[in-house]
């Protein structure tokens, strides 16, 4: 076993937790229940998408990132555990990468069921599942690793995390084309919008990138978590 | 043992009546020749100076870092397994910069103070995730190994967060150990662990350092370190105070003014008594209690009874005040 997959090992294996399959099991009854009551709207894949980009995009899936993505290396910073792996002659990018990659492994399927239950409780198109699924996919990749970053920058990340996804995914960069390219979730929402025809004031992204920025994104975020480790002081 | 001259004791920085062993106006050479090798180190998180311009060499052997809570130990360990970097100042460990360079840090076994653990693990998988990143060629043998150096047996699949705390620093021992590391920082390995199992792991300390590893192992509890038997490095507010030969050291305190309290009958005749003879000063008489101070430890120890019996006083207690850490470190600091 080498390093990447003993570190990924770790972090897998302390993110599933009780607590937080309860947390997923909850979000999916929600989703599955405000899906069912779509079913039967006059403009039911409307109602659908808007939902999606709003609660889930814009909402869950962030906080659920934040969750899971900040805990990565977080945890070990705020409970003095990172000793354990900094210690290690092991190539701090390795370190980085394997922690994002736990927590995202974990994420994709955390944000992915509800959004899912949403969309199949709803009864929409198959172009509805797979817009959703894309969006939800390149979203939590984002996020994760950009919350995984932020979880060893600073001590508690989660006021940091919500206030960041309250203040700025969900109202400046609502309220404001300009910031929305600088806004995670409406490259999600435009890859949703694309796959559906529903228009969404909020999702203007050009096609490619919709993919390109996410997945840069998490890339740049998992470099700067592998410079910030061999840079930072470690208790 | 060791290859660096550890008598007399040196006590660099140290206020003391008596001449010191080192004299302020020649600024001691550079230290060199250890394993470990601290040169005008500093460590300040903002106007807080929590290391200051700690300088000294440590060769095999067990050496122990003795200080009061607060007084630089752990910034200091931190730094020399390059988890933190100095302000000012280099450090050197097994011929690299720990902070840089992953081969020092291949040599480094680190056992830290705070309680955090990977508390979902269990402690076979623990011991074997340190094996595992340290490139050892075969982890679970080195994890059986490991285990078995610091006596760890029975459900070493259950959780760490399960176990008790010696238990626990067992495990943290045992993965400071999986890789065989050349040096070995332990940072109050002892915390926790039941009277057998400091004996144990002392022990085990000790054939460590026999076999040619160096071996700093911090405390502030005085008789754990006389039981380390070896070298000591003294830290006191960040600074060495004192290094070489733990006995040697103490040796020194014995110059120093020592306070008592005695608790005896006929106190005002005792204390008179004691006062005339010259074998106490500052005394103060609290009931049937007696806090004086001495500067003769073993006169005044072995006169005591003779005073007693003399004014057919009975003596109940003779307790020593001075004896503490705290008190050792202040007459080394000021």
């Amino acid at each position: 076993m080498n390093s990447f997959v003993a570190i990924y090992r770790l972090v897998l294996k302390h993110q599933l937790t009780r607590a937080r399959i309860i947390l997923v099991g909850i979000a999916t009854a929600v989703a599955a229940f405000v899906g069912f009551l779509f079913r039967n709207d006059f403009d039911a894949t409307g109602s659908l998408v808007t939902f999606i980009s709003v609660a889930g995009l814009g909402l869950i899936i962030p906080v659920i990132s934040l969750l899971l993505g900040s805990g990565a290396m977080g945890d070990w910073y705020n409970d003095e555990t990172l000793v354990y792996v900094w210690l290690r002659p092991v190539r701090r990018s390795i370190v980085a990468a394997a922690a994002i990659a736990a927590a995202i492994t974990v994420a994709i399927p955390a944000n992915l069921i509800p959004m899912v239950a949403a969309v199949i409780a709803s009864q929409q198109t198959s172009a509805a599942l797979w817009g959703t699924v894309l969006a939800t996919v390149m979203v939590t990749l984002a996020y994760t690793a950009a919350f995984g970053l932020l979880g060893i920058l600073v001590r508690k990340p989660l006021p940091f995390g919500l206030i960041y996804i309250f203040v700025w995914e969900f109202f400046i960069s609502r309220g404001a084309p300009g910031a929305a390219r600088l806004s995670i979730n409406s490259y999600g929402a435009s890859i949703l919008s694309r796959a559906t025809d529903v228009a969404l004031d909020f999702a203007g992204r050009a096609e490619w990138a919709t993919t390109a920025v996410p997945l840069g994104v998490t890339v740049i975020a998992v470099l700067l978590a592998g410079v910030r480790l061999q840079r930072m002081d470690v208790a | 043992m060791t290859d660096l001259p550890t008598s007399p004791p040196t006590m660099p920085g140290a206020p003391h009546p008596q001449p010191a062993p080192q004299t302020a106006a020649v600024p001691p050479p550079p230290p060199s020749g250890g394993t470990v090798i601290a040169q005008g180190v500093t460590k300040a998180f903002g106007s807080l100076v929590a290391v200051s311009e700690v300088s000294f060499a440590i060769g095999p052997g067990v050496t122990a870092l003795l200080g009061p809570n607060g007084a630089g130990k752990s910034t200091l360990l931190r730094m020399l397994c390059g988890l933190s970097v100095p302000t000012t100042g280099s450090l050197t460990v097994a011929g690299g910069n720990p902070r840089t360079n992953a081969e020092s840090r291949r040599q480094i076994g680190l056992v830290p103070q705070q309680d955090g653990i990977f508390e979902r693990d269990s402690v076979r998988s623990f011991v074997e995730l340190a094996a595992t990143l340290s490139a050892v060629p075969d982890p679970v043998h080195a994890t059986d190994v490991a285990l078995a150096a610091v006596e760890l047996d029975g459900p070493l699949d259950r959780p760490l967060g399960s176990f008790s705390k010696g238990m626990r620093q067992r495990a943290k021992i045992a993965a400071a150990l999986v890789h065989d590391p050349s040096v070995l920082f332990l940072d109050e390995p002892l915390n926790g662990l039941d009277p057998k199992q400091r004996r144990s792991m002392i022990s085990l300390f000790h054939n460590l350092g026999e076999t040619g590893k160096t071996v700093v192992v911090s405390s502030h509890v005085l008789d754990e370190v006389e039981r380390f038997g070896s070298n000591v490095l003294v830290i006191a507010r960040g600074r060495l105070a004192a290094q070489g030969d733990f006995r040697a050291i103490r040796a020194l305190m014995n110059d120093q003014p020592l306070r008592f309290r005695v608790v005896c009958e006929e106190t005002r005749k005792v204390a008179a008594a004691l006062v005339g003879g010259g074998l106490a000063t500052g005394i103060s008489i609290h009931g049937g209690t007696i806090e004086l101070t001495t500067a003769d430890a073993p006169l005044f120890r072995a006169q005591l009874a003779r005073v007693c019996q003399h004014y057919n006083a009975r003596l109940y207690e003779l307790t020593p005040l001075d004896e503490d850490l705290e008190s050792v470190f202040r007459y080394l600091v000021g």
